[in-house]
């Protein structure tokens, strides 16, 4: 039996953070020293190579490895600056209606075989994308915004992946705005956490660092950077390498900003 | 995946085994008989409702002898279950009148909908999205948040209650209510029930609750 990690990053609905989450846990946890692939599943839509600033450097996909002709290690392609990450595309967007759940699991088979963990991006939607990714899966993390049609979209799934026994679910609140939260313009961690009933892998706050880097194909983990969605994403592997780090609260971010800005005014020689 | 034949005292096998297959996304699918007692033929009818499905039927467990042994004699890999018993984990037979209560564990999640003849105690919320509807009364031992539908073929004397009702829409036979808009009292069981045609929420009477 493999110890493998298989995780499925999922969502719901749709451009919420899944694809963004899977580029910077993947660089964080092959940083961290873990052998780690990311299998985009989301082929229709495939950006994760986009992110990870590999798209010129597919040349296969899991289907001709299934179909025999090219070995696994052809297919893999391995990340620039971070040699224990690879990437691995499930499929080629033309071939929409190939996959089945059967052809995931073997995919993610011959993953396990070399990788610490394996992380999927999942399409959103219910239908079969998400149910041929949620079949390969052992473990999902679970992402949502702070908004209702997110947490909405995210209990479902959450209600879908219970019935097919993948264990734990986990949460990641993503693109969280300190500020509308203590205006109470936006959902509190707890509201979200109290209607989803799970455990919180961890909080992304909204930065504009993600878009940034997501233009430059060069994720937020892979350098030093102090952003506050690098720390989160560095934190969240962490998390899920069993490490005990404590969850940003966003009511404090908001007083330590609070607090700079008063420094910087104080200092200020008028 | 394990597909987990339902609890005795609530449903029949037969009658649940098409929901629990089209479910099933795996194509390998173990068989949990939990209490039934399932002869031959039983199993023949259950392996060919399985792979008529599409799937593949896996190792199948059972907690009585003669389902095990009857699995075994018709060439399928069996074995006795050691999970516990739904006798210990679930309430006395005797005080729960099974055939006019469905009792269900768990929280029904956004796009559940759970639908029965009988009253419904739920253990556990309804959360926004979705839905929960019985012919008679709908009883939630905790949080209201999605579409409770009671009496819903016509019985203007069902009621719906909940340690918190804070429904999106309540429904009560032909009746429709949106669910009030402020925080309930904390603490306190709400009931709502027809009041000359309109839903009214109050205070869950619990005289009412006593056999009647
Ligand atoms: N924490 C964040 N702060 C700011 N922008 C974000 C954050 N997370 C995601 N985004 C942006 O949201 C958009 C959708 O993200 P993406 O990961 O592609 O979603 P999905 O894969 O779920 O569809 C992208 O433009 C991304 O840059
Ligand atoms: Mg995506």
């Amino acid at each position: 039996m493999s110890t493998t990690r298989t995780i499925l990053i999922c969502s719901g609905k749709g451009g919420v953070g899944k694809t963004t989450t899977t580029a910077n846990l993947g660089i964080a946890l092959a940083r961290q020293g873990a052998k780690t692939v990311v299998l985009d599943a989301d082929f229709g839509l495939r950006n994760l190579d986009l992110l990870l600033g590999l798209e010129n450097r597919i040349v296969y996909t899991a289907q001709e490895v299934l179909a025999e002709t090219c070995r696994l290690e052809q297919a893999l392609v391995k990340h620039k600056q971070e040699p224990n990450l690879a990437l691995l595309p499930a499929g080629n967007p033309r071939m929409l209606e190939w996959l089945k759940p059967k052809d995931m699991q073997a995919i993610v088979a011959l993953l396990e075989r070399q990788f610490d963990y394996v992380l999927i991006d999942c399409p959103a939607g219910i239908e079969d994308g998400f149910k041929n990714a949620a079949a390969a899966a052992r473990e999902a993390v679970v992402i949502t915004t702070p908004e209702v049609a997110a947490v909405r979209d995210a209990d479902r799934v959450i209600g879908l992946l219970n019935t097919q026994g993948v264990q734990p679910v986990q949460l990641v609140l993503n693109r969280v705005r300190p500020k509308m939260m203590s205006n109470q313009e936006m959902l509190s961690v707890d509201d979200v956490t109290d209607i989803l009933a799970l455990p919180l892998l961890g909080l992304v706050f909204e930065d504009e660092q993600v878009i940034v880097s997501t233009n430059r194909g060069e994720p937020l983990t892979l350098s030093d950077s102090s952003s506050p969605a690098a720390q989160a994403y560095g934190n969240i592997a962490q998390r899920l390498q069993g490490e005990d780090v404590p969850l940003m609260d966003p009511s404090q971010a908001r007083r330590g900003l609070r607090a700079k800005m008063r420094k910087l005014m104080q200092t200020r020689i008028f | 995946m394990t597909l987990r034949l339902p609890d005795q005292r609530l449903d029949h096998w037969r009658d649940r085994l098409p929901d629990l297959l089209s479910r099933c996304s795996q194509p390998i699918v173990d068989l949990d008989c939990g209490d039934w007692t399932l002869n031959c033929n039983d199993l023949a009818d259950l392996c060919a409702a399985v792979t008529e499905a599409g799937h593949q039927l896996g190792r199948i467990t059972g907690r009585v002898p003669e389902t095990v042994v009857s699995a075994s004699a018709l060439g399928l890999d069996a074995s006795r279950s050691n999970t516990p018993s739904n006798r210990e984990l679930q309430p006395n037979p005797v005080t729960t009148p099974a055939s006019h209560l469905l009792f269900h564990n768990g929280t029904l999640r956004s796009g559940d909908h759970l639908q029965s003849e009988r009253t419904i105690l739920l253990y556990g919320d309804v959360n926004p999205g979705a839905r929960i509807s019985s012919t008679a009364d709908v009883l939630v031992w905790g949080r209201l948040r999605g579409v409770a539908h009671a009496g819903c073929e016509g019985s203007t004397t069902a009621k719906i209650v909940a340690l918190q009702l804070r429904p999106l829409q309540l429904r009560i036979a032909e009746a429709v209510a949106r669910g009030p808009e402020d925080l309930p009292q904390a603490g306190l069981a709400e009931q709502a029930t027809l009041k000359d045609g309109v839903i009214a929420i109050e205070p869950a009477d619990i005289q009412s609750f006593q056999k009647r």
